[in-house]
């Protein structure tokens, strides 16, 4: 996808969320940067540099799904993984209908989170160590 | 007195005889019927060859008429005599016009007389004074006769031819003699037949029977036909009239100048009567020169004797007076003293006495007593014995007399000579009285402390034209006695109400009195207090009895150990010092079990501060029952506290899912970097360090949830309404982020500190915005804003300052019918929800002396405040 590869951007109105996801994924050797909310990520170039979306489903302002939204209508197709703390049923069909490559609840297993990343985008950290078993 | 007197017979005279007319023309007939026996005595009385008689009494009659009656009707008793004048001088042999001429001098002797006597003496028809007697013997008795003696003696050498001075030198001492004879006689006479004073008792009945036949037997000896005694009777021969002196004196002494004159009278007819008849009774020849004698006799004698009756009868009355005088006194002290000691129940019987005494001493009336009700016009009239009437009842049920009422309020007399002199107002008084047979009378007020307490009456069943001043002062004096009982017994019946409502009040109590003196030792208990006393699981000071030290009995108590007993010591003896103006507090007594609770409260007895009054009150139930409320108060405030929670569920899963989330993306991060060789520490550093504050959030969002979901009991601290307001907007942040709802807080409190129970006003702040974040459902995204706000304000209805909480949020607004219910428990609009939250809301804020309301606003939607009051600078 893009040339870094390996990037990934999380999109979270939680701070303890998106420090510590930042640390999981840079301990598997992604590239992370993070956003705390959907303008935030708009405003900033990382649209093109990242290959993987890790995206809140409710923030204050637009939400995740909003976000999709935009995305698919722009045609960039950027593999999402949904992330929430509540989330239901209907919206996890909603996302995945609208192409998301997986819906997680909050709090998810690490070994969860790399499968998802790693089904839809094939990407896979650079140099990363194995993962512990 | 003398204008009174002056007509006496018209006034005194009652008129019980029918018309005036008739008793007129019977007084008229009367005189004429005198006048002709007098004139008829007269010419038997006569010296052969004169005409004057030598007792001459007709004109004496007519001055006694003209002193008995009123000089505007004198011209018809002088015209009343003048048949009879005719009628007896016409059968004699003098020309007519001599007739006439000598019934003009009688008349004008007559007029004469009178007119000088009433000129003269204060009282002409008295004879009980010096000063009277010697009036009327100037006047009457000499200066009248020898003026109308010279006319007379004219006339007759004029028409007849006699010698003038042998006619004046008759009439004269004639006249003389029969006005002081005659006059004193007919005037006392007819005044005692007028004043029905003259019946007298037996005895003195005999001693008048006495005196005459002494006065007859001895006048018939001394001047009667002596026949065949006379020369051996020598008591008659040369002191005729010495024999009869005793006798004169006798009358003098006993019988006064009426007597006197009427005895005097006797002896005078009889002796010129024997000498007329020229029978020798004298040592010379009873010619015209003896009976001069005789005349000048008479009036010399008649003169001072008659003073002397005078002077004896003024010394009677002034003896009569004072010996009245003293008893009245004696009277008046003994009332006074009878009413200085008596019990006011004993005081109704105690007043029919008196005024039963006392109206028997004043006589010829009956006494009672007006009692004016202390409002309104009711009297009570109460009588002495016996009543005018004597099948009226002696004492009157009040009833309302406002005439008399308005009247004796202004401190005025009533005094009335007849019912018809009373005025057309006071007919319902004219009534009464008339029902009483009474039918004149005086009222005075009777006033004791400035204050108008009633009337003392003097009512009597006959009419009346004048009141003795005398009465009048003595009624006055009864007066005074009998106001200033009525005053006492008013303050006494008023004090004894006052205690009996007291004490009834004081019994009718369940709480336990006790009056404490200086010391603090019980001076008296009710009936509550002695039954208290005996219960068992009072405290040792509850069991207090009369004599017993209250106060001693708590500091026992407390240094037993007892901490409720210091502050009931420290209160009580402010009470007693005077220090403080009311102590209450509760306690509780354990033993035995099961609790009881007592209210007590300590107020001083006297403004003072010396003694106090405590009561006691058992509030076991009442305390049972509040605590009852205010544990069913918690629990539904819990349960609705727990059900909003449940509400907020989600968004508190999703608060918690955030920490634990960070927490373990960080430690599964830890894992893979310490798998790493060397392991990277700084990264393993800031991973444990993130950890620990993500524990913590959630630690404080389980313990935000705790707090709101635990059970227990309130707790008053000083607060910070705005960390309140902060602390539920963490708490639902959460759910309004779910509900796509936008929080805005205004804290303009500063300070905002209240006193309150922090679970309890937070459970108010959240219930308010979750229902403003409900009510915003179905407004569109860009509008849902909650706006809270805290404000310090001055409030007017509570007065002081007051934090307000405000909730405003802009969604369908309330409902204008329905606001008053909305605080009302189980009411609802919702689909899901009890209807509890705004009722629970109110009775936590009232709990906490606030307020709270709800309102539209201008725009869309809706606002809650409430209010608290302001705790000041205090620390939260």
């Amino acid at each position: 996808m893009s040339a870094a590869g390996g990037r990934i951007a999380v999109v979270d109105d939680d701070v303890s969320v998106r420090r510590g996801l930042d640390r999981l994924l840079r301990s598997a050797g992604y590239e992370v940067e993070t956003h705390a909310s959907v303008h935030a990520f708009l405003a900033s170039d990382a649209l093109d540099a990242v290959s993987c979306l890790i995206l809140d489903v409710r923030m204050p302002g637009p939400s995740g799904l909003d976000l999709q939204a935009v995305l698919a209508t722009e045609g960039r197709r950027i593999p999402i993984v949904f992330i929430t703390g509540h989330g239901d049923i209907s919206m996890a069909v909603r996302a995945m209908k609208a192409g998301a490559a997986d819906f997680l609840s909050k709090p998810f297993d690490a070994d969860e989170l790399f499968r998802a990343i790693e089904l839809p985008s094939g990407v896979a950290p650079e140099g990363s160590p194995p993962p512990p078993r | 007195m003398s204008a009174r007197d002056r007509s006496a017979l018209d006034a005194v005279a009652p008129p019980l005889m029918g018309p005036m007319e008739s008793r007129l023309v019977l007084r008229l007939l009367l005189v004429c019927v005198g006048y002709y026996a007098g004139a008829s005595i007269g010419f038997g009385l006569k010296f052969f060859g004169l005409t004057p008689s030598v007792l001459w009494t007709p004109n004496a009659i007519l001055t006694a008429t003209l002193l008995l009656t009123a000089p505007r009707r004198w011209w018809l008793y002088l015209l009343a005599a003048l048949p009879a004048h005719m009628a007896i001088e016409l059968t004699t042999t003098l020309p007519r016009s001599l007739v006439l001429a000598l019934f003009l001098t009688n008349c004008a002797e007559a007029v004469l007389a009178a007119g000088l006597a009433r000129w003269v003496s204060d009282a002409p028809t008295r004879f009980d004074t010096f000063r009277r007697v010697a009036a009327f013997v100037v006047t009457a008795g000499v200066t009248a006769p020898f003026l109308s003696s010279f006319p007379d003696a004219t006339f007759v050498e004029l028409l007849r031819g006699e010698p003038y001075w042998s006619v004046f030198s008759t009439r004269f001492p004639s006249n003389v003699l029969a006005e002081l004879l005659v006059v004193p006689t007919i005037v006392t006479a007819v005044r005692a037949v007028l004043e029905r004073s003259w019946v007298p008792p037996p005895r003195r009945l005999v001693e008048m029977a006495l005196l005459g036949g002494g006065v007859l037997a001895v006048s018939l000896v001394a001047f009667g036909d002596p026949g065949p005694l006379a020369p051996r009777n020598p008591w008659s021969l040369h002191t005729p009239y010495a024999l009869l002196l005793p006798f004169f004196l006798w009358a003098a002494v006993r019988f006064g100048p009426g007597g006197l004159s009427a005895c005097l009278l006797t002896t005078a007819l009889l002796a010129i009567r024997t000498g007329t008849l020229e029978v020798a009774v004298f040592s010379v020849a009873l010619r015209g020169d003896g009976v001069l004698a005789l005349q000048i006799f008479l009036i010399v004698v008649s003169v001072p004797l008659l003073c002397l009756a005078a002077v004896i009868e003024e010394a009677r009355q002034t003896n009569e007076v004072l010996q009245e005088r003293l008893a009245f006194e004696g009277l008046l002290s003994r009332l006074s003293s009878a009413f200085v000691r008596l019990p006011s129940p004993e005081m109704d019987r105690a007043f029919e006495t008196w005024l039963t005494n006392v109206g028997g001493h004043l006589r010829s009336g009956a006494l009672a007593l007006l009692e004016l009700a202390p409002s309104g016009d009711a009297l009570t009239l109460r009588f002495g014995s016996p009543p005018p009437r004597a099948d009226v009842p002696r004492a009157l049920a009040s009833r309302d007399f406002p005439w008399i009422a308005a009247r004796l309020r202004e401190e005025r007399p009533v005094v009335f000579g007849s019912l018809d002199a009373l005025p057309a107002e006071a007919a319902r008084e004219r009534a009464m009285l008339a029902e009483h047979g009474v039918c004149s009378g005086a009222i005075l007020p009777l006033e004791a402390g400035g204050r108008v307490l009633g009337g003392l009456a003097y009512l009597a069943s006959g009419p009346r034209t004048g009141w003795p001043a005398q009465l009048e002062s003595r009624l006055q004096l009864v007066g005074e006695v009998f106001a200033n009982a009525l005053a006492r017994r008013g303050t006494e019946d008023a004090l004894r109400a006052s205690e009996e409502m007291k004490s009834a009040v004081l019994a009718s109590l369940r709480s336990g009195v006790a009056v404490l003196d200086r010391d603090g030792t019980v001076i008296a208990v009710n009936e509550g207090w002695s039954e208290h006393a005996a219960e068992a699981g009072v405290t040792s000071a509850s069991r207090a009895g009369l004599g017993d030290n209250y106060l001693m009995l708590w500091r026992q108590a407390q240094f037993a150990g007892n901490v409720q007993a210091a502050h009931a010591v420290v209160g009580i003896e402010a009470v007693l010092n005077g220090r403080r103006e009311r102590f209450a507090f509760e306690y509780t007594c354990h033993d035995p079990m099961p609790e009881r609770w007592f209210a007590l409260s300590a107020v001083p007895l006297h403004r003072s501060g010396s003694g106090a009054v405590i009561s006691n009150t058992e509030i076991t139930d009442w305390k049972r029952a509040e605590l009852e409320a205010q544990r069913s108060r918690q629990e539904l405030a819990h349960f609705t506290r727990v059900s909003t929670m449940g509400a907020l569920a989600a968004s508190l899963a999703h608060e918690l899912n955030q920490p634990l989330t960070g927490i373990l993306a960080n430690a599964q991060a830890a894992r893979r970097f310490l798998a790493v060789t060397p392991p990277d520490l700084d990264e393993i550093r800031g991973i444990l360090a993130d950890i620990v504050e993500d524990d913590k959030r959630a630690g404080e969002v389980i313990e935000r949830l705790r707090e709101l979901l635990r059970k227990g009991d309130a707790q008053t601290v000083v607060l910070d309404a705005n960390a309140l307001v902060r602390d539920v907007v963490r708490l639902v942040s959460s759910d309004a982020l779910i509900r796509g709802t936008r929080l805005e807080v205004a804290l303009r409190a500063m300070p905002s500190t209240v006193r309150g129970d922090r679970i309890q006003l937070q459970q108010v702040i959240l219930n308010l915005v979750v229902n403003a974040m409900e009510a915003m459902a179905d407004t569109s995204g860009e509008l849902r804003v909650v706006v809270i706000e805290t404000a310090l304000i001055e409030s007017v209805v509570a007065e002081g300052r007051m934090v307000s909480v405000s909730v405003q949020d802009a969604g369908t607004g309330l409902d204008r019918d329905l606001q008053e219910l909305m605080f009302e428990p189980f009411y609802t609009t919702k689909k899901t929800g009890m209807g509890m939250g705004l009722s629970i809301s109110r009775s936590i804020v009232e709990a906490h002396g606030g307020r709270i309301w709800g309102k539209n606003n201008a725009g869309p939607g809706a606002t809650f405040s409430f209010t608290l009051p302001y705790a000041g600078a205090e620390q939260a």
